[in-house]
């Protein structure tokens, strides 16, 4: 079990120093309980507290970088199993399969592809993450070659798949000083790949029959000074990989196997249904999925997807608030106000758009609360409603000045029309009733 | 039974003759099985005048059309079928010859507006046809038969239902009357004209907990003697058979959507209260003998004897009966008058008690509404919203001043009664409390627990208010937690408790103190009006209020604390409360109580007040109000602690947290 | 050491079967048994419990389904019964759920086509039958005691009972011994409530089958597929009132932007992906039926499932 804040406290200096940047030792505690600072940041703690906050405190799932620069990511740090439970913290880095058996054309088509590849959604940039560069030939030149494609395209993190080290260093030897993650160790070759890995300050995967031979085999690359591992499940069942992958993230977070405390790299290629597997990978707790390229529609589905499973429960995501266009509204189409809670917003003007009246939407700052809830806490008052018109220039946009209110913010009708002098109509509570709204009452 | 012959049966059925089926489970076609079946009841009244029936039915001899005789299993299962979907409320029989015909065609018409199926046996059918009333299944008035005796084809037919519905084995005669007197709406109204084996016959359907009302003149037996007027009510009300308001008879618009809209002053006909007249508003509670539903009275001018513009005094007197409200419900519901008359489109209405402040809009006036229609509104909307609380709601509305002011004395005296009882009343006079799981949405495993002595964390729920919400709605968010043996009393923890806490977590929280902060606290959702911070530095606790924005000794923000300590987790040293639960002797009460408390927002401060002074002082600690500090005395660790070493604040001396 | 997963679960997810064949008083050529799962479906061990279903939607009124499903069929969508032939032999769902979007449009008064539609669709295909009534309480009553009536000895799973209108549908299921889908909107509490609702007036938790309400991808599905993921866990820890199984259709997805706008040549494979995208998600999380719009959704969709929960080298 984690620590609480208080049993941290209680191990803590108490000297209130404000060294760590923290203005208590009491916020420190809170900090540490919840992972947002490490217990070395802490300048007084004796040898014993810090391996003793170190351990509790520590999140179960072993953080681990990929790449440098802009691209770059970092997977792990997770603490639950199931994302009700708190959240998922790092979404898994999507790794776009490349062969040396392709010629560079078509390798840096393929880099140039994801390099290039954005999709934004509710103000965030959605992209596939890098490459993973796949010996097929089993020569170190040919590897070589094909990094050096990859490398002179873009810096985007890789995955450097040979098992035999003397292909491995010869990719490392191109793309070593950009931290790729070099695939695979296995109980047959681990030295040499820790070697490497310890050589190049690259995080390693690691391969091995079963989970328990895994375990063993994290055990023995860690004694070699490789704390950075990945944990590789590829199995052509897809029943085995999401039942592994289960297994390691509940081993971990329970702290019942540490050795199994890493992420899960997947390659989704052998089961032969990409999109399948890449979606278990996405749910179920992979880190590193590599994939060969995919149709526009997959990819897309695919990152929303990711987006979807890595929101914060606890944190609903939030629209910028502003006024929103449905169809080509003018100075005489009706003005619809609601909250930035996405999934109000999104609900809304699914239904606006089908009922076909063009107008605008005008959302408010309610901190990603819903109607009901935002009304309840306050957070949606008239005064936001002034405000917002206001800064959004709403008197500008149409002749009128009649604002429609959702069904479930009637109570403050009186008090918008009071303070903003606009008209109030309450609309109804259910977005899924706005069409027969508008069409009886805004004519 | 002695002259049965042969054989026969009922046709398109599958459940023989149903009620010797459905009480001995055994299939009878013949006079032979039914002498057996007959002997095996004890000689059951409801077996023989099925077995006579089935007879003569199947011989040919039954009442020719319109009658209907038997009904067929198809017919039940669309019977059954408007019974569960609600659009018939309940089942009535009408048998014998009426009186008076047009008594009866009253009777009949209103079973029909009150959303009654009804079957008629013997003579009550052309008594019907001669008043001019047209019968039919689709008209809800089933004609059975010519004579009396056919009724028994309306305990054939709740048989069938318990059978087809309520999952009662053929046989199983307990089960079969358990579920006809628990879940059948059945009655029966008798006129006279019954021959002895029929009186016998009805008077077996006691059993299956149908009442006898009976309008003609039987002596000597549990029959229910009721005048024609009075039977169709009292039946339904014995049966507990409610008819739900649907629509609201006043000139004027009703909808929550009208809630927020105000009546500005220009806007007004007529106002009352809000200082400028005396008003008041009460509910209570009374016998049912002593409401008559919807009855709306008005004493003193209407809205025509009324000057525009002018402030009218103004009591509302709402009187409810039922039998499961009860007296302590009266503050809850009696908020709702304020949600209520604003929900009319041209009715305002603010604040409670004898503080209200009441409009009626112009509008309103000129489309016809008067004081009347605000207790026509008052009182459908209760029946509506608590129809299983609720039998029966009347209004009074006083206009007359000198009226006005003695019944409000009358209700100030109520309302005092009423603070003295929830004053007084402490966790240790209830043995249960009630939780509240609303906020698991978003907090998966948080419980709040609602006590007296705690109002729910968000501040909106007292144990009141939890206790009513769970008995009008069972199943709802708030359910009853038996708090058991005492674990700790000063850290209030309860065996109980903790085991409704474990299952409502889904196994997450296994343990949880309701006064203490440092062991075992109560769980966080996100909704909690204040958070009470244990500061180890002082030894004492400060508590920070939603509305405040800036930074506190903590060295964290609300929002910081909020973000830290929220979505159902157990954090010891915080606990999420309401506002008023500082004024409570519960607080803090495992680690010494309000002594404790060393700084809180100004702002909050200022709120708690007068209230926080008296608490105090009660608790022994007079002038501890300026020790609490706040934002304008110290905002870091080190000036708070620098303060309360200078005032000597008590937590100091109180024993070490740590 | 064998390192697998821990799962000590106590309850067990209630079983309950769709259709029924000539010996159980129907005409389908099959029936389909969901639910039973004493474990998360990829935890430890091979899958207990039924393997997850595919259904595919139809309706009766065209007009108000997604335009990239009635591109796709052309002429056939004009006929349900026309529609599920050709789903139903040339895709192989495994149920078919046929909406009566006629009653949704205004002023529905036409109540003898739905007896009509109903047992047209049962003539059309043998695969067990959902049925969708009216949404509008006014219109309840008589839309679910037609469905119940055509379809009397049928097992047709009814949909969708709510908090506030649940009468119809299970009286229509009581009286007529049908199924019913009870939709909560997002809420593992609601869910409970409504489930305890149904039982209250007489619906045995056997005939209840839990629509926790699906929000398309990139549209709240995220709260869906955690609501499901506790609502199964839930039933696992011992809470009988939410140990049915669930039933799952994000009915937006081929109606959000993103499937609405894709490029004409596009059209079919953003539909299936979008769905696909969604709907596998969903029986990871719990769901032991999910539902397709797109015919083309249905093979990849149900390929994936035999590879889930399918262990290797055969097991259950």
């Amino acid at each position: 079990m984690a620590l609480k804040a208080l049993d941290i406290y209680k191990l803590l200096p108490k000297k209130n120093c404000k060294e760590c940047g923290e203005p208590t030792c009491l916020t420190f505690a809170m900090k540490l309980a919840s992972g947002k600072v490490k217990p070395e940041d802490c300048p007084y703690l004796d040898e014993n507290v810090r391996e003793i906050l170190g351990a509790s405190t520590r999140p179960p799932v072993q953080r681990v970088k990929l790449g440098v620069g802009e691209r770059s990511f970092a997977v792990g740090d997770e603490i639950v199993q199931f994302r009700h439970e708190k959240t998922f913290f790092h979404e898994p880095g999507i790794m776009t399969a490349v062969s040396d058996l392709m010629d560079p054309d078509s390798i840096q088509a393929v880099v140039a592809d994801v390099r290039d590849h954005l999709l934004v959604r509710i103000g965030l940039d959605l992209r596939l993450n890098g490459i993973a560069v796949w010996s097929a030939s089993g020569s170190p030149d040919a590897f070589a070659t094909a990094v050096e494609a990859v490398e002179a395209v873009a810096e985007l993190p890789e995955v450097l798949m040979a098992e035999d080290p003397a292909v491995q260093e010869a990719g490392l030897a191109v793309c070593g000083n950009y931290r790729p993650l070099i695939h695979a160790a296995t109980g047959d070759q681990y030295r040499e790949m820790c070697a490497l890995a310890v050589k190049h300050g690259c995080p390693l995967a690691i391969r091995a029959p079963d989970l328990d031979a895994l375990a063993g085999l994290s055990g023995l690359c860690t004694a070699e000074g490789v704390s950075h591992l990945v944990l590789d499940l590829t199995s052509p069942s897809l029943h085995d990989m999401l039942n592994q992958a289960t297994a390691v993230r509940q081993q971990a977070i329970t702290r019942t196997a540490p050795a199994l405390g890493y992420p899960v790299f997947l390659d989704t290629r052998p089961c032969g249904l990409p999109d399948a597997a890449l979606i278990c990978g996405v749910l179920k707790y992979g880190s590193v999925l590599v994939a060969d390229p995919l149709s526009e529609a997959s990819r897309k589905a695919l990152l929303v997807l990711r987006q979807n499973i890595y929101t914060d429960p606890q944190k609903p995501i939030q629209i910028t608030p502003g006024i929103y266009r449905v169809g080509s509204p003018g100075p005489d189409a009706p003005v619809l106000l609601t909250v930035n809670f996405s999934l109000t917003y999104f609900t809304l003007q699914g239904y606006l758009e089908a009922s076909g009246t063009d107008s605008f939407m005008l959302i408010v700052d309610t901190e990603g609360l819903s109607v009901l809830t935002s009304v309840a806490a306050g957070k949606l008052s008239e005064t936001l409603v002034r405000d917002s018109l206001k800064e959004f220039a709403v008197p500008d946009l149409v002749k009128h000045r009649t604002l429609i209110i959702p069904g479930y913010a009637a109570p403050l009708s009186g008090k918008i029309e009071d303070e903003t002098g606009w008209k109030v109509l309450v609309g109804p509570r259910d977005a899924a009733d706005i069409a027969e709204f508008l069409e009886k009452e805004w004519t | 039974m002695e002259q049965l012959s042969g054989t026969f049966s009922y046709e398109e059925t599958a459940y023989h003759l149903p009620v010797t089926y459905a009480l001995t489970g055994t299939a009878v076609h013949s006079a032979d099985e039914a002498r057996a079946a007959f002997r095996a009841t004890g000689e059951s009244a409801l077996v023989a005048a099925e077995c006579l029936t089935a007879a003569t039915e199947a011989a040919g001899k039954g009442a020719p059309p319109p009658y209907t005789g038997f009904l067929p299993d198809a017919v039940l299962r669309t019977l059954g079928y408007s019974l569960v979907d609600g659009s018939i409320l309940g089942l009535a029989v009408v048998a014998g010859t009426p009186q008076s015909p047009d008594a009866a065609a009253a009777l009949c018409r209103e079973l029909q507006e009150k959303y009654m199926l009804t079957f008629l046996s013997g003579g009550i059918v052309d008594s019907l046809t001669g008043a001019g009333v047209k019968v039919g299944p689709e008209l809800r008035l089933v004609p059975l038969g010519d004579r009396p005796s056919s009724a028994i084809h309306f305990i054939d037919i709740i048989a069938r239902v318990a059978m087809m519905f309520g999952g009662v084995a053929p046989g199983d005669a307990d089960r079969l009357l358990s579920y006809a007197q628990e879940r059948a709406k059945a009655i029966a109204i008798v006129f006279p004209g019954l021959g002895d084996d029929e009186t016998a016959m009805f008077d077996a359907f006691r059993l299956l907990g149908i009442p006898i009302l009976s309008a003609g003149e039987y002596e000597g037996n549990e029959w229910i003697r009721v005048s024609v007027s009075e039977a169709v009510r009292t039946g339904m009300d014995l049966k507990g058979i409610k008819v739900s308001v649907t629509a609201i008879p006043i000139p004027m618009a009703c909808s929550p959507a009208f809630e927020g809209k105000s009546i500005r002053k220009e806007e007004m006909f007529v106002e009352f209260g809000g200082g400028r007249s005396p008003a008041f508003e009460l509910l209570r509670c009374r016998p049912v003998s002593e409401v008559e539903d919807g009855r709306i009275r008005v004493i003193g001018p209407e809205i025509g004897e009324l000057k525009a513009g002018s402030a009218v005094p103004l009591g509302i007197i709402v009187e409810v009966a039922g039998k499961a409200m009860k007296k302590e419900y009266e503050p809850v519901l009696e908020r709702r008058i304020h949600n209520f008359v604003n929900y009319g489109e041209g009715t305002w209405h603010v604040a409670q008690r004898d503080i209200i402040w009441v409009r009626i809009s112009k509008d309103a006036v000129s489309h016809g509404v008067r004081i009347e229609h605000l207790g026509k509104l008052i009182a459908a909307k209760f029946r509506m919203d608590f129809p299983d609380l609720l039998d029966a709601v009347q209004v009074t509305l006083i206009t007359d001043e000198q009226e006005v002011l003695a019944a409000k004395k009358e209700a100030e005296r109520v309302y005092e009664e009423r603070d003295e009882r929830i004053r007084g009343m402490k966790d240790t006079d209830v043995d249960t409390y009630y939780s509240c799981t609303l906020c698991q949405t978003f907090a998966p495993n948080h419980v709040c627990i609602i006590t007296p002595e705690r109002p729910a964390l968000c501040g909106a729920i007292t144990w009141l208010d939890g206790k009513i919400a769970y008995e009008i709605s069972p199943s709802g968010a708030n359910q009853p937690v038996p708090k058991g043996r005492v674990i700790d009393a000063e850290r209030g923890e309860f065996e109980g408790v903790n085991r409704f806490v474990k299952k409502a977590s889904h196994g997450e929280v296994a343990r949880c103190s309701l006064y203490s902060v440092m062991e075992y606290p109560m769980t966080c959702c996100g909704c909690f009006e204040c958070i009470a911070v244990m500061l180890p530095e002082v030894n004492g606790f400060m508590v920070v209020n939603r509305e405040y924005k800036g930074d506190t000794p903590s060295g964290m923000s609300f929002s910081t604390l909020a973000g830290t300590i929220g979505g159902g987790a157990q954090t010891p040293g915080f606990a999420g409360i309401s506002k008023t639960f500082i004024l409570s002797n519960r607080f803090l009460q495992a680690e010494g109580g309000i002594g404790r408390l060393v700084w809180m927002p100004a702002m909050l401060k200022e709120e708690l007040g007068e209230r926080l002074v008296r608490k105090l002082t009660e608790r022994g600690l007079p002038g501890m109000f300026d020790k609490i500090a706040d934002e304008k005395i110290a905002v870091t660790i080190e000036d708070l602690t620098a303060f309360l070493a200078r005032i000597e604040h008590p937590a100091l001396a109180m024993k070490p947290l740590l | 050491m064998t390192i697998s997963t821990l799962s000590d679960w106590t309850g067990e997810v209630g079983t309950v079967t769709i259709g029924a064949t000539k010996a159980d008083g129907g005409t389908r050529s099959g029936t389909v048994t969901i639910g039973g799962e004493r474990d998360l479906a990829f935890i430890g061990n091979p899958p207990t419990g039924n393997r997850p279903l595919i259904a595919y939607e139809l309706c009766d009124d065209p007009s108000l389904w997604p335009a990239p499903v009635i591109r796709f069929l052309g002429d056939r969508a004009s006929d349900p019964a026309e529609w599920a032939r050709f789903a139903a032999g040339e895709y192989r769902p495994d149920l078919i759920r046929l909406y009566l979007t006629s009653t949704r449009k205004r002023g529905f008064s036409a109540f003898a086509a739905i007896t009509t539609t109903v047992e047209n669709i049962l003539q059309a295909t043998g695969l067990p039958l959902i049925i969708e009534g009216s949404n509008d309480p006014e219109l309840d009553s008589e839309v679910f005691r037609r469905i119940g009536e055509a379809g009397e000895g049928e097992r047709l799973l009814i949909g969708t009972a709510e908090a506030g209108r649940y009468r119809s549908i299970a009286a229509s299921a009581m009286a007529f011994g049908h199924l019913v889908i009870a939709q909560s909107p997002i809420d593992i509490n609601l869910a409970k409530q409504l489930n305890i609702l149904l039982r209250e007036i007489g619906l045995p938790h056997d005939r209840i089958v839990i629509d926790p309400y699906t929000g398309a991808l990139g549209y709240g599905f995220e709260y869906s597929y955690s609501v499901m993921e506790r609502i199964r866990t839930a039933a696992l820890k011992g809470d009988d009132d939410l140990a049915m199984p669930m039933i799952s259709s994000a009915i937006d997805s081929l109606t959000v932007k993103e499937v609405r706008e894709a490029d004409p040549s596009a059209s079919d494979r953003t539909s299936v992906a979008w769905e696909l995208y969604a709907m596998l998600p969903a029986t990871v999380a719990g769901a032991s039926i999910v539902c397709v719009r797109h015919p083309s959704t249905i093979q990849p969709l149900k390929a994936a499932i035999e590879a889930l929960w399918s262990p290797p080298g055969g097991g259950a």
